[in-house]
């Protein structure tokens, strides 16, 4: 393994900021750390970033000992949420700010820092202020900077959260189609499950100081390990089994809905109940049903015009669909 | 080195880290000068005070408190403080109120003449008050009355002009923040203009009211220069250290008084900083800023009031240069330019070595403190809470107490540094040691605009301590720099307390002839003399605002985008 997280625990005064952490990062690939706000996530970013110190860790990378190797000589490349491009200097001196730090010559850095710009599209503005450019071009030039000096490991801490839905959905692109050309080992935080399934290689769930889960996002969604998993990505329908004990769930877009007419009594696996809402969300039309006492939200494709509230209907979930759910390990 | 090359080297396992010993050497850089420059010569204060011919014990104390005529100094030192504190609190409170809450005519032009007196010669009040209202006095020879203002009266009314600048800053600061929906629901409410003002205005202003009381209670109660020209036989504690000092070389004597003094200036000092920090308090995230609407009624009011107080304090400082350019005052106002020809020790020459030692101490003050200001922002809690109090201390320890401080602790030959004594270079460091609360202060304010994502963002690039300085952090609180560099300046040219007792004749400075030409009887060359600090302070002034302006202009840079958004 290229980078090696164990038994990383860090408190804050009272409160348990992560509760012996570990994990492992293999070289070129793409991890985001994916959590409600609190969960450690942050926290858990600025210790491998050294700005940190955790109360107990051990962190390699390719084998060698983090831990007494100060932030400034990790050669690890950050982006933050917030702008934090120097606003003293230009573009193109912020880029070079890493190569002047590992003492580059002139020459080396005037290509390096044209390369980068060339890499993000930002050529014509070397010789601009920050203030002079918008957010998603700055967080672009953050991104150069940051991978300038070559670095072992890159660090994301929610880079896109600051900026407009549409700009976010561009750079997140970017990101990736970067990351992909430059293998760079990448860790980025995160609260956004789409950003976290669109970029990562695999995804690392975490709640309340812990990791709940790992594993590539097809596999988290598919194979949640417990309800806390299931919610944070996606939606699930959940239920307790008939011994009341572990949980079953069914994905909404899994569920199919019946004319309650054509369900026979008693058939294996159908529920009656009847519909309490139908939203229309453009490509899918979500309809709340209500059966027993829980609703359940089925998805369907395209509009629905034939559902209206108060109409019966019969649910049928397929037995491969269903999921077995453990309790969060929290 | 090749850039593929540079980018294998790292990262390294080094044995040493060189960033932690550069911390290191700078925290050592600015605290053991503070130890050596400020606690120590408290310490040697200390000791002298308690020190009997029987070993250490408080007979000294007994001494002095035994003694009515010196009971009777620190009772009269309470009085003048207590009552200038409470007028000028209450004067400054309203101007500061027609200042930031109405919008009289040259709002501006108003809140500047009330700085006049940080930028005179601190005995210069007293000066003025006198052309004006003593025995040889302008009101008195016009009228033919007699008024007797030398004493209690002549302090109080010269120490408010003089504390007047101080109070109206910290005052003015907290009404300019306010929070309007309080007012406009007081307003729905149906409150009037006087219940508004008592229960809005006055509890949101009762931090800085606080900190304002308690700062202008150490300016009155450690003043020097104006008890010293218009205190006749009303003697304050610090005139009175002056006279046991250098009148009789009571060293001892000096040294209890001067901790008599240190006392209640040392109090005022620490609640005033505690206070100060639960200033920020009164404005959440989610106030509304106060925005002024005209009124003509309440403006008019406001400009009578302000244009009475700036009045005032101009006739002051124009008597003064008017006086320096008559033949006689009040007596003959033709003009001259005989005053000019100084009677005193070596002339001009000490406008000259003021001169020389306040750029030294501009140039040292802001290294020192910003040093410090850097130092301070990398260090865990408890260092940081050190030397946050060792670079506050200062403010707390009267001028009058570290002059003589620093003559117990230099001027004595088993001193390694004893042979700063004497020198132009003691008198540079006293002055930088002097202000250092307030540089401190306002470096560690400009520092804290700065994002610490700056630092981080430098730190995982690479880069150093002293890069992160000089590359990011300095370039961005260039301005205030030169503020602080202004500052340090403006204080060394019109300080009179703490140097008194180490300038020598070879080492004279401007301040001080001023005191001597006022003492030898010369008011008008004294006169003259405080019109050319005023003059130099002038020109650094003018010189201030033209860098600013320029760094403005060149950089295009606004306050809020130092900080991340």
């Amino acid at each position: 393994m290229f980078l090696t997280l164990a038994g990383i625990r860090k408190r804050f005064g009272a409160v348990t900021a992560l509760d012996g952490v570990s994990l492992a990062v293999d070289e070129g690939e793409f991890v985001c750390f994916l959590g409600p706000s609190g969960c450690g996530k942050t926290t858990l970013l600025r210790i491998i970033a050294g700005l940190e110190t955790p109360d107990e860790a051990t962190i390699t990378l390719d084998g060698r000992d983090l831990m007494r190797v100060p932030a400034r000589l990790r050669n690890f490349g950050i982006v933050f949420q917030s702008y934090s491009l120097f606003p003293n200097l230009t573009v193109a001196r912020n880029i070079a700010y890493g190569l002047a730090c590992r003492g580059w010559d002139a020459d080396a850095t005037r290509t390096r820092v044209e390369a980068m710009l060339d890499l993000v599209n930002l050529r014509d503005y070397a010789e601009r202020r920050p203030h002079q450019l918008s957010g998603g071009q700055q967080q672009r030039v953050a991104l150069a900077r940051a991978l300038a000096p070559q670095p072992r490991v890159l660090l994301l801490d929610e880079p896109l959260s600051a900026l407009d839905a549409k700009v976010r959905e561009d750079l997140r692109t970017e990101i990736k189609s970067l990351q992909s050309k430059l293998r760079v080992t990448t860790v980025m935080v995160t609260h956004d499950q789409h950003e976290a399934m669109e970029l990562a290689d695999r995804i690392v769930v975490m709640n309340r100081g812990a990791i709940e889960q790992v594993g590539p996002p097809r596999e988290l969604y598919d194979r949640p390990a417990n309800r806390f998993v299931a919610d944070f990505l996606g939606r699930m329908n959940a239920w307790p089994d008939r011994d009341g004990r572990p949980v079953l769930g069914v994905r909404p877009e899994h569920v199919e809905l019946v004319a309650a007419a054509d369900a026979a009594d008693g058939a294996n696996g159908v529920i009656r109940g009847t519909i309490e809402r139908v939203v229309f969300l453009g490509s899918v039309t979500r309809v709340v049903v209500r059966a027993g006492e829980r609703p359940c939200i089925v998805e369907l494709k395209g509009s629905r015009l034939d559902l209206a509230a108060g109409q019966p209907v019969a649910l049928r979930a397929p037995g491969e669909a269903l999921l077995r759910l453990e309790k969060p390990a929290a | 080195m090749s850039a593929a090359a540079a980018a294998r080297s790292r990262p390294g396992e080094p044995a040493f880290d060189s960033d932690r010993a550069l911390l290191a050497l700078l925290l050592a850089g600015v605290a053991v000068p503070l130890l050596v420059f400020v606690v120590w010569p408290l310490a040697e204060i200390l000791k002298l005070s308690f020190d009997t011919p029987k070993g250490l014990g408080l007979g000294n104390y007994a001494v002095y408190f035994a003694t009515p005529k010196f009971a009777r100094v620190l009772v009269n030192s309470l009085e003048v403080a207590v009552c200038a504190t409470l007028i000028t609190t209450v004067l400054a409170y309203g101007f500061a109120y027609a200042m930031q809450r109405c919008l009289p005519r040259g709002r501006r032009v108003l809140g500047a003449i009330a700085l006049l007196p940080l930028y005179a010669p601190s005995l210069l009040q007293a000066l003025g008050i006198l052309f004006l209202l003593g025995r040889n006095g302008a009101i008195a020879r016009t009228f033919g009355v007699d008024i007797d203002i030398y004493g209690f009266t002549g302090i109080v009314v010269a120490d408010v002009f003089y504390a007047f600048p101080h109070a109206y800053l910290i005052l003015s600061a907290a009404l300019a923040i306010g929070d309007a929906r309080l007012y406009e629901s007081a307003e729905m409410l149906g409150a009037g203009r006087a219940r508004i003002f008592r229960t809005v205005t006055l509890p949101a202003t009762r931090y800085g009211l606080m900190s304002a009381v308690f700062v202008v209670f150490t300016i009155v109660i450690t003043d020097f220069g104006n008890p010293m020209v218009i205190g006749g036989d009303y003697s304050v504690l610090a005139t009175e250290i002056y006279n046991q000092v250098s009148g009789q070389g009571n060293m001892a004597m000096g040294a209890v008084i001067g901790v008599v003094l240190l006392v209640p200036a040392a109090i005022a000092v620490f609640v005033e900083r505690w206070v100060a920090r639960h200033h920020h308090a009164v404005l959440g995230d989610r106030s509304d800023p106060l925005r002024v609407v005209p009124s003509p009624a309440r403006d008019r009011v406001a400009l009578a009031y302000s244009a009475l107080i700036c009045g005032a304090i101009a006739l002051i400082v124009l008597v003064v240069v008017v006086a320096s350019f008559v033949t006689l005052w009040p007596y003959n106002l033709s003009m001259s330019l005989r005053h000019y020809h100084f009677e005193v020790q070596n002339g001009l020459a000490p406008l000259w070595t003021s001169i020389g030692v306040s750029l030294a101490a501009a140039v040292l003050g802001v290294v020192v403190v910003i040093v410090g200001a850097a130092v301070v922002r990398r260090l865990g809690p408890v260092l940081t809470q050190a030397l946050y109090f060792l670079s506050v201390l200062p403010a707390a320890v009267p001028g009058m107490v570290l002059g003589l401080g620093y003559i117990l602790a230099f001027n004595r030959p088993d001193n390694p540094l004893g042979f700063l004594y004497g020198s132009l270079a003691i008198l540079v460091i006293c002055n930088v040691y002097h202000y250092h609360a307030q540089g401190f202060l306002i470096a560690t304010t400009a520092m804290s605009q700065v994002s610490r994502v700056f630092d981080e963002a430098s730190t995982c690039l690479g880069g150093g301590l002293a890069r992160t300085l000089g590359t990011v952090t300095l370039p961005l609180v260039a301005p205030a720099l030169v503020s602080i560099g202004v500052f340090f300046f403006v204080r060394s040219m019109v300080t009179l307390s703490a140097v008194i007792f180490i300038v020598t004749p070879a080492t004279q400075l401007a301040a001080v002839s001023v005191l001597l030409l006022d003492d030898s009887g010369n008011q008008n060359q004294a006169a003259a003399y405080s019109v050319c600090i005023m003059a130099v302070v002038a020109v650094a002034l003018i010189a201030l605002e033209a860098t600013l302006a320029l760094v403005r202009h060149r950089g295009g840079m606004r306050a809020p985008q130092l900080a991340a958004a």
